[in-house]
């Protein structure tokens, strides 16, 4: 907002993969505050496994992560617990807590770390959930709702202490185009009114073409970034066939010459 | 009236003029920090104020997020000062739009109370015995299904995938060695010493071996055995199964044309059968070697002892032993996919299936052993 230009993600030539078997090398990336950014790449290129190293659940194998000037991975317990706050993240599978509530859910977060008097927690919960449109839900157990459903309260409860980045893992998977176009609305909402900071793994073109500032693309061969810029700007102007073809949606199969 | 006070980056300022009316004009950041000193400095300023009009000014927000919309929705809904009437003004467009999509009505339907769910007793009863006979008929059903299927895929080798088999043999079978010959070693030395004493007044501890002999082959070898298997394997059985139908792999396996009876069950109740009677043989030995332990520490000579015993154990008992083995084998492992099979959605439903899997095991077990020793001594009479 104010400082606009301030960089909130740094990822300094990371490597990650599981244990031997590496997935990705060379990551180098910046991201600024207030900026959408998307992590575009195929199936299987490492896309999860990337978005769980930079938040701090996996160890890279090298390389570093700053997040808002500190370093995740280097840091000590309180301060760990700090940076722990200014992220919240939203996991491909929801991992919303099966024996509690939507309500519940995003509330736990706000009871366990928010300094808030009572009834405001409770004010800030029901706002988070109105947010993402599951009102009517906020009594059910994850397992009464639908997948989409469940996408949407993951992303209530990642929002429910104010964090300046959140970190969603394929958030429009599986919703409907006009409930994923409502979220589309909400991301560049936060985004460019809020200063909320959106790390993005999607593969939805429509949506990439109307949120993301900036994209980088994982190649799963290559095992590294293969481009970097505006969604549009790759889609017309990149020299990498792969990534031509992944914005203009043709197959391999016609690339290489096969004919159905 | 009007005192205002600074803080990191929020400014709070409270008037109170004309009478009767109060006006908060923030400035600043209204964000989680600076909403609790805010907060704190509204409730004390506000408490006990008479108070018909309330007017917030949030013209001065830079910066205001979901606690901070908390705070302004708490105030204009009147919550600080019951019986005013609130405005709140000033808020950024964006901001504006976001405070009022949330309306009263949406914060009442948010405190719904979920009806509890209380039955008066007869219903309560009524419910209960409408399960058990439901899970009778479930059970009735399970087993016709399985006798059905079990030997046309036995015949079948490709259905069969003996693989599995092996799978479950060395899982529920072999791995399960160790603990079977401790508990097994125990038992039989406990049992010994406890007889001891008894017997010595008639001056007959030798009988021991031909106790421990006759109580471990008949009775405590296939019972040892199978409750092992229970806790052990049929749990699993019934997790393996459950976690499988939580994450619809069953429902797959059917729209597949793939009956989970004959994919799934027919293997683990094979291997059950086979296993069991292995187990409590093996069992029964060593409970015997510990109970020759305790005769040998007594100062019999082994000779002795081998002799007591092949003249109390005949092959009738082994017989029976193996017979029970081979029924309770059957029952540990249907009733572990059973439970498997019957498990419902929810966090929990697994740990529910795998808990049942045991209890009604274990139940079965002692219930078939009771009509085993019934049938028997009417038999042999
Ligand atoms: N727990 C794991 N152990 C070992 N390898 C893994 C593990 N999880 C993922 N992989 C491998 O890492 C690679 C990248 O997986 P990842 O889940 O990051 O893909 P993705 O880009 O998120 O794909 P998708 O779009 O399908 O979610 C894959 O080749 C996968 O086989
Ligand atoms: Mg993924």
């Amino acid at each position: 907002m104010s400082d606009k230009d301030e960089i909130v993600v740094a990822v300094r030539n990371l490597k990650v993969g599981y244990g031997q078997n590496v997935i990705l090398q060379d990551i180098n990336f910046q991201v600024r505050e207030g900026e959408v950014f998307v992590i575009l790449g195929g199936s299987g290129s490492g896309k999860s496994t990337l978005l769980k190293n930079l938040i701090g659940l996996y160890t890279p194998l090298q390389g570093e992560v700053w997040i808002e000037g500190g370093n995740l991975l280097a840091a000590r317990d309180d301060e760990r617990r700090l940076l722990l706050r200014k992220f919240g993240v939203a996991y491909q599978s929801g991992a919303l807590f099966g024996s509690m509530t939507v309500l519940e859910n995003v509330l736990l977060p706000l009871d366990e770390l928010s300094p808030l008097p009572e009834p405001l927690k409770e004010l800030v919960a029901f706002g988070k959930i109105k947010l993402v449109g599951l009102a009517a839900a906020a009594q059910k157990f994850p397992s009464e709702l639908s997948g989409g459903m469940q996408k949407r309260a993951a992303i209530a409860r990642a929002m429910a202490l104010d964090p300046d980045i959140l970190f969603l893992d394929e958030p429009s998977a599986g919703l409907d185009p006009v409930t994923s176009a409502d979220l589309d609305l909400l991301i560049k909402e936060l985004a460019h009114r809020f200063g909320i900071t959106f790390v993005i793994v999607s593969h939805e073109l429509a949506s990439i073409y109307e949120i993301a500032d900036r994209v980088i693309m994982l190649d799963g061969q290559a095992r590294t970034i293969v481009a970097e810029g505006h969604p549009a700007e790759l889609r017309d102007h990149s020299t990498n066939p792969w990534v031509r073809r992944f914005f203009n949606r043709q197959p391999d199969a016609l690339a290489s010459g096969f004919h159905l | 009236m009007s005192d205002a006070k600074a803080q990191d980056d929020l400014d709070t300022n409270l008037q109170f003029e004309p009478p009767g009316s109060a006006r908060v004009t923030l400035r600043g950041r209204l964000n989680a920090e600076t909403t609790v000193p805010c907060w704190e400095h509204l409730e004390h300023g506000l408490q006990g104020a008479k108070l018909d009009k309330l007017e917030v000014d949030a013209s001065g927000l830079r910066v205001c997020d979901g606690a901070g919309l908390a705070l302004l929705r708490y105030l204009n809904m009147g919550r600080m000062t019951p019986g005013a009437s609130v405005s709140v003004s000033g808020l950024e467009a964006g901001l504006e739009q976001m405070f009022r999509a949330f309306t009263e009505e949406d914060y009442e339907a948010f405190h719904q109370p979920t009806p509890a769910k209380c039955h008066p007793l007869p219903e309560e009863v009524g419910g209960a015995m409408r399960q058990a006979a439901s899970d009778l008929r479930q059970q009735v059903e399970f087993l016709g299904s399985v006798a059905g299927s079990l030997l046309p895929t036995l015949l079948n080798r490709k259905r069969m995938r003996w693989r599995e088999v092996l799978r479950v043999f060395e899982s529920a079978g072999a791995n399960a060695v160790p603990i079977v010959s401790l508990v097994s070693i125990l038992v039989g030395m406990i049992i010994a010493f406890e007889a001891v004493q008894p017997l010595q007044q008639f001056g007959a501890q030798i009988f021991i071996v031909n106790m421990i002999g006759l109580v471990m082959v008949r009775e405590l070898g296939p019972l040892l055995a199978s409750v092992l298997l229970a806790g052990r394997s049929g749990s699993a059985f019934a997790a393996e199964i459950g976690t499988m139908k939580v994450n619809e792999e069953l429902d797959a396996l059917q729209t597949l044309g793939l009956d989970p009876i004959r994919f799934l069950v027919v293997q683990r109740i094979t291997a059950g059968i086979f296993l069991t009677p292995l187990l409590a043989f093996y069992a029964a030995f060593l409970g015997i070697v510990g109970g020759m332990f305790v005769a040998l520490g007594l100062g019999y000579p082994l000779q002795l002892i081998i002799h007591q015993l092949t003249s109390a154990v005949h092959l009738r008992d082994v017989v029976l032993g193996t017979s029970k083995a081979l029924v309770f084998g059957a029952i540990v492992s249907g009733v572990g996919c059973l439970r498997g099979l019957q498990t419902r959605e929810g966090p929990s439903a697994v740990g529910v299936s795998t808990t049942r899997a045991v209890v009604t095991s274990i139940v079965l077990i002692v219930i078939a052993d009771a009509i085993f020793s019934i049938l028997f001594f009417v038999l042999t009479r």
